[in-house]
């Protein structure tokens, strides 16, 4: 990824090259999806996430200065536009319970359980919590580069996945003496 | 589970190839949007590179006001996440539903680290702080970082609207979103990249309206509610971007609690409906505020009782102080659904005339740093001066600050030496630091020493927002006002100002202390609440003012309550002397309207298949079972000095008898507030009505309207009209 192709491809772009813009799109629209569906774990809804996240592309690229990996930046957009989603689904969530729910049946909707699961849990931990366990342990990111994402410092990183690690081995416990 | 299975669980669950639809709809918005960005940016100069010279820079610092240590941001803000534990609580619906039972961890605070309080009290709502992040001021060359981090979230921001959008390119103030966070631990800056550049996403609000306009061109039956979506997040948008005023410079803090507006009920399942009285108009005010600045309110903000209520009905007064206030019950049909009725329940407090008691006021002003606006302590003051006029000389005035200089700043003085508390009031300054403790002590203690037995003794806290008066919890403070409330000493909450306002703090500080809360945003309105309403604001006629309707499910199938959510009561709560409830003002008017559904007519809900699910089979109409009555309206209240309620009660007759004509013109103009309210909360019950219908009831109804009240009210509805259309 970010080969030397596609930092080509991203200079056309904001310089206004549409072809090359729609290029890059298409290279990286299942990214931007993936990431919209692990992020709220509902294909109908990662869908609308993933065509907000392209529309402000649009307009944000030239944003872009090539510190970061293109990755990075593209993942804190895709953030800034679930979490903008989100409020506009806060909102009229009993419109919408129904619509959240997977659809029964197949492999893909007991995957959107759990995941659904896990990111019910991550987000109880406190703020940030999902967007780091996200960022650090689905995608492999380093403590660093999870923390430039999400505006926050190293060190934040590392105390949020010490927290969501003590939590859970507390979690584990309980559940041992339960049983 | 442990952090290696979560850590495989995200990486093993494999996201679902997305749709080619949905891809093919993305590609299409984005290049469009790609196309709107290009044209726009042809058309003007080349936007100026972020740097380190850059103008915006320097203004955003600017607007920035000196941070108020004290001015109670540690509070967390419960009231907001409501919305967002909603989500949640679905979101855990779903997840329980799957056996896993995930103890509360955020409350778990034991050993939480640095972060505790982020952690501990604030539910994931990083959505609004990366929102916010937004907003955040364009690029600097220069790393943001010499910016304190816990300042971040809690200050205003400057948003650029981005020249290449095609929209205005002058700057607006944003401010975030309402439900913004307080005080994160650590909130993000303006995120820098290695060599200190920022990631900067702007021009929000012309993405999304694009986005609407390409979901429009795309528009399928089944989008329709995306397309809903995107309004709302349009809406959102151009809500935190839009401009304001100079004196405006804040955030959209204001806090309401969160409510869900009372449903159709069926008569067979629930008979009573009871609420307390209430006559605060704080949302009101704040509504007509925010239409003037061309914004349509939070949902939440609008009160459809405190909307009712703003305005004087002529509902006929009581003759004497021990029977406070006599019930007007007037039926008439509903414009919002054909065949339905309205049911209006009015009553008015005994106006007293000359025989005012004393009065015994002790002013507790808010003068931290943020009150120092035009709209806030400078009209405090000459709301103040204005109540002045209206005291007896005998009366007396202490005044008390709080935050910056603390104490006393008038012993109680009475009117007659009005030049002094003028002197006085006119010499406060807003600003310093706080060092005001005790404040809201000091000022019970000079109402205590100066009480007047069988007098007025009333607090009037004017504030923005900014309650640390010395008692740090809000229980706490509520228990306070409550013991002295039970020692004769009222308060009253007047709120100024915007973007910080405690809404419902103020509601619940005011309904503990006996006392309204009002929403002052012009000399205006000062007038109406200190002026004319002076007698109302100050001395209670009645006290724990409840009402009880009980329908006649012979003659009435639903029923629904406009209004009056937060102040709804338990049914067994009524004949509970112990239960607090509203207080009512000399001269006071409370209304409330219930839409109805006589028997017969077609309601929401269809009639019960099953013979057992019809509870009241009873279809005879004869007088014996009160066929000729709706139902029944009782009020219980207490008078000011009393322990004990008295009772007062009237029935709703399915033919009424005549009513003078201004107290059916008054019927058609609350009816008029009432559609305007409800529409402004989604109008989820009104049908067809339309601004237009409103503005043309509320006209026709106008009446005398001597202070233009009304003809400000048609106006408010003009302005809804166009701010929707924004």
């Amino acid at each position: 990824m970010d080969g030397m192709d596609d930092l080509s491809l991203i200079r056309r772009a904001q310089a206004g090259d549409s072809t090359s813009f729609a290029e890059l799109l298409d290279l990286y629209y299942e990214t931007i999806h993936r990431f919209a569906w692990k992020w709220c774990g509902h294909a109908a809804n990662a869908d609308d996430i993933a065509q907000l996240a392209c529309i402000k592309l649009a307009t944000s690229l030239p944003q872009y200065r090539f510190q970061a990996a293109f990755t990075s930046w593209l993942y804190r957009l895709v953030i800034s536009c679930a979490q903008d989603w989100q409020r506009t689904q806060v909102r009229h969530v009993h419109d919408e319970l129904a619509d959240t729910e997977p659809a029964p049946g197949g492999e893909a909707a007991e995957n959107s359980i759990y995941l659904l699961q896990l990111l019910a849990q991550l987000e109880r931990l406190g703020e940030g919590m999902k967007e780091t366990a996200l960022l650090v342990h689905a995608e492999g990111l380093s403590h660093a580069e999870a923390g430039v994402i999400l505006g926050v410092s190293e060190s934040t990183i590392s105390w949020r996945v010490h927290t969501i690690r003590k939590h859970l081995n507390r979690q584990e416990a309980m559940a041992g003496s339960a049983s | 589970m442990n952090e290696h299975d979560i850590a495989a669980a995200l990486k093993r669950i494999e996201a679902p190839a997305p749709g080619t639809e949905a891809r093919r709809r993305a590609r299409a918005a984005a290049l469009e949007e790609f196309a709107r960005a290009q044209a726009a940016k042809a058309n003007t100069l080349a936007p100026a590179p972020p740097s380190s010279n850059n103008p915006l820079q320097a203004l955003w610092r600017r607007l920035r006001p000196s941070r108020d240590n004290n001015s109670g941001s540690t509070s967390m803000n419960w009231f907001n996440n409501r919305g967002w534990l909603a989500g949640a609580a679905s979101v855990c619906v779903l997840a329980l539903g799957l056996t896993i039972v995930w103890p509360n961890l955020t409350r778990d605070m034991e050993d939480v680290g640095h972060e505790r309080t982020a952690a501990a009290y604030s539910p994931p709502v990083e959505v609004d702080l990366q929102a916010s992040q937004d907003m955040m001021p364009p690029a600097f060359e220069a790393p943001s970082i010499e910016e304190p981090m816990s300042s971040m979230a809690a200050e205003p921001v400057v948003a650029q609207e981005q020249a290449d959008t095609g929209n205005a390119a002058s700057t607006t103030m944003a401010t975030p979103p309402p439900q913004a966070p307080h005080m994160p631990a650590a909130p993000p800056p303006p995120m820098p990249l290695e060599d200190g550049s920022q990631i900067i996403v702007t021009g929000g609000r012309a993405a999304m309206k694009s986005a609407l306009e390409v979901k429009r061109s795309t528009a399928e039956a089944s989008m329709y509610a995306q397309v809903e979506q995107l309004e709302r997040v349009q809406r959102i948008a151009a809500d935190s971007l839009a401009s304001a005023p100079d004196h405006e410079k804040e955030e959209g803090r204001d806090r309401f609690e969160a409510f869900e507006i009372n449903p159709v009920r069926r008569v067979a399942d629930a008979p009573l409906s009871t609420f307390s009285a209430d006559v605060d108009t704080a949302s009101y005010s704040f509504v007509r505020s925010q239409l003037n600045f061309g914004r349509l309110p939070q949902k939440d903000a609008v009160r459809s009782e405190e909307m009712i209520n703003y305005f004087d009905y002529a509902w006929p007064a009581a003759r004497s102080r021990n029977a406070p206030f006599k019930p007007t019950v007037v039926v008439s049909d509903s414009p919002w659904n054909k065949g339905r009725k309205l049911v209006h329940v009015g009553i008015k407090g005994y106006e007293l005339s000359d025989d005012a008691p004393d009065a015994n006021l002790v002013l507790l002003l808010d003068v931290s740093g943020s009150m120092n606006e035009p709209n806030k302590l400078p009209l405090a003051v000459r709301s103040m001066e204005m109540l002045l006029d209206s005291l007896k000389p005998s009366d007396t005035v202490g005044i008390v600050v709080y935050a910056g200089a603390a104490g006393t700043v008038l012993e109680p003085t009475p009117v007659r030496e009005k030049s002094r508390i003028v002197t006085a009031l006119r010499t406060l300054r807003a600003g310093g630091s706080t060092a005001g403790a005790q404040g809201i002590e000091r000022a019970y203690e000079l109402a205590e020493r100066h009480f007047r037995k069988g007098g007025v003794n009333r607090i009037l806290l004017a504030t923005d927002g900014d309650f640390n008066v010395g008692i740090d919890s809000t229980d706490e403070l509520k228990g306070f006002i409550e013991r002295k409330r039970g020692k004769g000493i009222y308060l009253s909450v007047l709120g100024f100002g915007q973007g910080n306002f405690r809404d419902e703090l103020a509601q619940a500080l005011a309904q503990n202390g006996n006392g309204v809360a009002a929403y002052i945003d012009t000399e205006n309105e000062a007038r109406k609440v200190l002026v004319e309403e002076a007698s109302s604001s100050l001395f209670t006629i009645a006290k724990d003012v409840k009402f009880q309707v009980e329908f006649n499910a012979a003659t009435v199938s639903e029923y629904r309550l406009v209004g009056y959510e937060t102040r709804a009561l338990r049914d067994e709560d009524f004949n509970n002397d112990a239960i607090d409830a509203g207080d009512v003002g000399a001269g006071h008017t409370v209304t409330a309207i219930y839409e109805i559904t006589p028997a017969g007519v077609a309601g929401s809900v269809d009639e019960p298949r099953y013979e057992r699910n019809r509870r009241s089979p009873v279809r005879d109409r004869s007088a014996e079972n009160g066929g000729n009555e709706y139902g029944f309206v009782k009020i219980r209240y207490k008078l000011p000095d009393e322990e004990k309620s008295r009772l007062i009660s009237e029935p709703i007759r399915v033919r009424g008898s005549d009513v003078a004509p201004a107290v059916a013109r008054d019927v058609s103009f609350s009816t008029a507030v009432a559609g305007f309210a409800q529409l402004l909360r989604g109008g989820a019950y009104t049908g067809a009505l339309t601004y237009d219908d409103v503005m043309n009831q509320a006209q026709a109804a106008r009446g005398e309207d001597r202070f233009g009240y009304r003809a400000e009210f048609v106006e408010l509805v003009r302005k809804a009209k166009t701010a929707r259309e924004m």
